[in-house]
């Protein structure tokens, strides 16, 4: 909610960010996790390399991937990325021709020096941004979580780290 | 094309502000404003707001906002208003309120304020005062949220605030957070983060919950899914354990108690030949005896232990009983006092006590006055008992009954005259088809609001209020909490509306009270900022407090509740008649009831699972804090709308038995009503209970069956003994819609 309202991402059919509950189980010994997900700017995205126009490319200096809307086909004519992207993450906004969007990283808050607005929003402090040698370094290695299946086509750049 | 996208926006004001509405935090923020318009909120960087806030802008800028005042031109509840000028509404509320005055007297005056605006200067007291210099009026008692925490915290410690702040948690061993629920309804800003710290230091953490939340989901380790309303059965059976077995801290109840003995001889059965056994809270609460033995071995063998009750099973017939137990399980243990403990009673930090604007001696709030009609002192009867508690005032649950049937059904008035401020009562008071009735049988209602909400369709007139976005005020954490806030005022009021003091004061000049107020707004807000001690310890100036928007309390933390009493019981005695934590209670024993026991008790509630009704409709149904909601706020916006759909939770087992699947829409029924509503199939909620959350806004269809899933459709309007409010209580039947 703190993604859509910075982003003013009005239409439903939109998020950027999502957060998916993974329920396993039968009453009463349950196990409910959850899994909150946005564009994971993968180190070889394969959106990115699927992409007639090029519209889709890995920023050099920080490694954020982008949309240029002027050159994406949108839908209906492409959506390629949405095929090949394994965490369902290329959207196509009614409100903009129907071009693919997607999460930014907060390019206006991270080119402030701000964290982007879902890391400033987690009440939990559960999520945290930076370039990935970094995170390990505070975090570890980890890529596994319920929901969740690293792809190691793709290599997302993220970092899981277990709840106690 | 954005793609660098760190330009700066043009023409941007930051403006501290924050609060909300009556959710269970009180969450600074800056609202970021270009060209007059807000665009969007950044969160404090330790009191984060939830996705109430983030959607909050959808509400200033909804539509749907009453932007003018406007006049009834259909039948009461259709919902069809005509926009007239201020000077036509505030005429006509005050020449009805003047007639009906003069030809009925003062006591056919209702008003009912709640919890609708998060401020200190804008909420219901501007117009309480009103009343009051105008003649006094009947207003309501009873907390909807927390009487039963309120009642068991004064009769057994002689105060509320019997709670720690949150950044204790982390000094526990073991946390029983028995209903509590805090990433969802948030209780208190940040309590989630003290849990997730306590579990990541290795604190065992228990869920006890008819519904697997997700609360249960992110910190417990153990999962005791119990009935609603028998709460209480399974701490007196703890407490039985714990006496077998020897495990009591003998030194703490000697010291520091009175009762005990009273107490464990209703355990043992001495008073009425059952003994509480786990086998016998077994049957009534559907928790294996084992897990309850266990539990209580724990509770009485780690130290230290918090027991964090919820106020939602206090909301249960005889729900005083289930904290009155509560605390004698943590006097029990010992874990009263002491850092990583907890009093286990009503869990209200005894920092910044702000028990809300229905509480007269409440601080910081514009002076309300006293009410004429209750200056009289009719002082026979028993302070702790309903009916004196209801000599002027109507219950919460009664509201409707004192509309439709006055004097003659025992109320303190013949009601003609309804003012309604900052609540939506239709909504939020149990039974709300007998609500349609009352409010159809009035003579004139005002409602004065954000939203043409379920209440306000049935006004004559209603008022359009600022949001807290529109106006300057000061906050105060929900119910206590160790910093102040300052709601800064970021846009323009929308359409025409006022400010809930400039409405009140302004009706004031056309009822002829001209010293209504001696000051302009911003000087009562200085005054208020400055009107406790403890505001006036924290807040060193007005100027540096408004650009700030936080103050932090002035105190030593974690703050323990009842730290001085247990290190130095002589100097520090409780404020209870012995000075004592009263397990037996002298005053509830005078009173002689036995629904209002000297001691805590189990007592067997109506619509309950012993209930013979229970055979017609076999559901035990929960009215859980949702989400997205803030009681009936935010309802109408659509993005939180989207966030978590308003379904009802059914286990499978009851599902099946019912041909029902999840995702396909069912009605929900008793003798006082029918909902339709989408069924979660899920396991996430123990088999014979179903839970909606609270607040989806009544929409009847032409037959009268809810559209909306209001859940007071299907609750009882009959309160508990000491006050609660029992919207856990009821009895249903769900079937799917052919």
């Amino acid at each position: 909610m703190a993604c859509r309202q910075w982003h003013s991402i009005d239409q439903e059919v939109m998020s950027w960010r999502r957060v998916e509950a993974i329920e396993n189980g039968i009453f009463p010994d349950l196990k409910v996790s959850f899994l909150s997900i946005s564009c994971l700017h993968c180190q070889t995205p394969p959106c990115a390399s699927v992409c007639p126009p090029s519209a889709i490319f890995k920023r050099e200096q920080d490694g954020v991937v982008l949309v240029d809307s002027e050159k994406c086909l949108g839908e209906p004519d492409c959506g390629f990325c949405k095929e090949a992207c394994p965490y369902r993450i290329p959207q196509f906004n009614p409100d903009h021709n129907l071009k693919m969007e997607k999460c930014n990283l907060c390019l206006d808050r991270i080119g402030l020096d701000k964290q982007p607005i879902c890391v400033d929003a987690c009440p939990m402090h559960a999520l945290d941004v930076a370039p990935l040698n970094k995170l390990s370094r505070r975090y570890g290695h980890g890529n596994v979580a319920d929901g969740f299946n690293f792809s190691n086509e793709a290599k997302p750049s993220i970092i899981l780290k277990r709840k106690k | 094309m954005k793609l660098d996208g760190s330009a700066k926006t043009k023409n941007l004001k930051v403006i501290v502000s924050g609060g909300c509405h009556d959710c269970g935090g009180r969450c600074p923020y800056s609202i970021h404003v270009v060209n007059g318009k807000a665009v969007r909120i950044e969160p404090h960087e330790e009191l984060k707001a939830c996705v109430r806030g983030y959607g909050y802008i959808k509400r200033v800028y909804s539509p749907d906002r009453l932007k003018y005042p406007m006049k009834r031109t259909g039948a009461r509840g259709e919902g069809h208003f005509q926009r007239i000028s201020w000077e036509e509404a505030l005429e006509t509320v005050a020449k009805n309120l003047k007639t009906i005055k003069e030809t009925y007297g003062p006591s056919s005056i209702l008003c009912q304020g709640s919890s609708g605006s998060p401020g200190r200067l804008h909420n219901p007291a501007p117009i309480y005062r009103l009343f009051n210099m105008l003649g006094g009026c009947v207003y309501r008692w009873g907390s909807a949220s927390a009487e039963a925490a309120y009642f068991a915290a004064w009769v057994t410690f002689g105060t509320h605030a019997t709670g720690h702040t949150k950044d204790d948690l982390i000094n526990s061993k073991l946390i029983i957070l028995w209903g509590l629920n805090p990433t969802e309804n948030i209780w208190g800003t940040n309590t989630s983060f003290h849990l997730i710290k306590a579990k990541e230091e290795g604190t065992k953490i228990v869920c006890v919950d008819p519904r697997f939340t997700n609360t249960t989901a992110l910190f417990s380790d153990q999962w005791i899914p119990i009935r609603p309303s028998t709460d209480t059965a399974m701490m007196i059976a703890m407490a039985y354990v714990i006496i077998k077995n020897g495990l009591q801290d003998d030194h703490f109840l000697e010291t520091y108690t009175i009762g005990f003995d009273q107490f464990k001889d209703y355990l043992l059965g001495e008073e009425d030949r059952i003994e509480k056994t786990p086998k016998w809270a077994e049957s009534l609460t559907g928790v294996p005896s084992k897990v309850i033995e266990n539990l209580a071995i724990e509770y009485s063998t780690v130290k230290p232990a918090a027991l964090i009750p919820s106020f939602a099973p206090g909301r249960t017939a005889y729900g005083e009983q289930f904290h009155r137990a509560g605390a004698v399980l943590s006097a029990m243990t010992g874990n009263i006092g002491i850092s990583g403990g907890s009093p286990g009673c009503c869990d209200i930090p005894t920092v910044g006590v702000s028990p809300g604007p229905n509480m007269p001696s409440s601080p910081s709030l514009i002076p309300i006055g006293e009410n004429p009609l209750e200056k009289e002192k009719k002082e026979a009867g028993h302070p702790l008992s309903f009916d004196f508690r209801s000599r002027y005032k109507v219950h919460n649950t009664k509201l409707w009954d004192a509309i439709l049937n006055g004097r003659k059904g025992g109320y303190p008035g013949d009601f003609k005259f309804f003012y309604v401020v900052c609540a939506n009562p239709l909504n939020q008071i149990p039974n709300t088809n007998k609500g349609v009735q009352a409010l159809k049988s009035l003579d004139f209602i005002v409602v004065q609001d954000h939203f043409i909400n379920s209440t306000a369709k049935f006004a004559d007139i209603l008022l359009p209020a600022t949001t807290h976005w529109e106006r300057d005020d000061y906050m105060r954490p929900w119910l206590g909490g160790d910093y102040h806030l300052f709601g800064n005022q970021a846009i323009e009021p929308i359409g025409e509306t006022k400010s809930d003091f400039q409405i009140a004061w302004e009706l004031a000049k056309r009822l002829g009270i001209r010293d209504y107020s001696d000051k302009i707004e911003e000087e009562w807000l200085e005054e208020i900022v400055f009107s406790s001690p403890d505001s006036r310890r924290d807040i060193e100036s007005y100027e540096g407090f408004r650009s700030n928007g936080v103050a932090t309390a002035k105190v030593k933390r974690p703050m323990i509740a009842f730290k001085d009493q247990i290190r130095d019981p002589r100097r520090f005695p409780f404020s209870t008649p012995s000075g004592k934590i009263e397990i037996f209670s002298k005053d509830l024993a005078d009173l002689n009831d036995p629904v209002l026991p000297p001691i805590p008790k189990y007592i067997e509630p109506w619509e309950g699972p012993q209930d013979p009704l229970i055979q017609k409709f076999p559901l035990q149904l929960i009215t859980f804090h949702f989400k997205t909601r803030a009681h009936s706020n935010f309802y109408n916006i659509q993005w939180l709308r989207e966030l978590e759909p308003h379904q009802i939770w059914i286990n499978p087992v009851d599902a099946v038995q019912r041909g029902i699947e999840d995702g396909q829409k069912v009605k929900v029924f008793n003798d006082r009503g029918e909902i339709w509503i989408h069924a979660k199939v899920t396991q996430r909620i123990m088999p014979g209970v179903v839970a909606i959350g609270q607040g989806a806004w009544y929409s009847p269809d032409a037959k009268g069956i809810d559209q909306g899933g209001c859940t007071n459709v299907l609750t009882r309007d009959e309160g508990s003994s000491g006050g609660a409010t029992p919207t856990n209580t009821a009895l249903v039947e769900v079937r799917k819609l052919e």
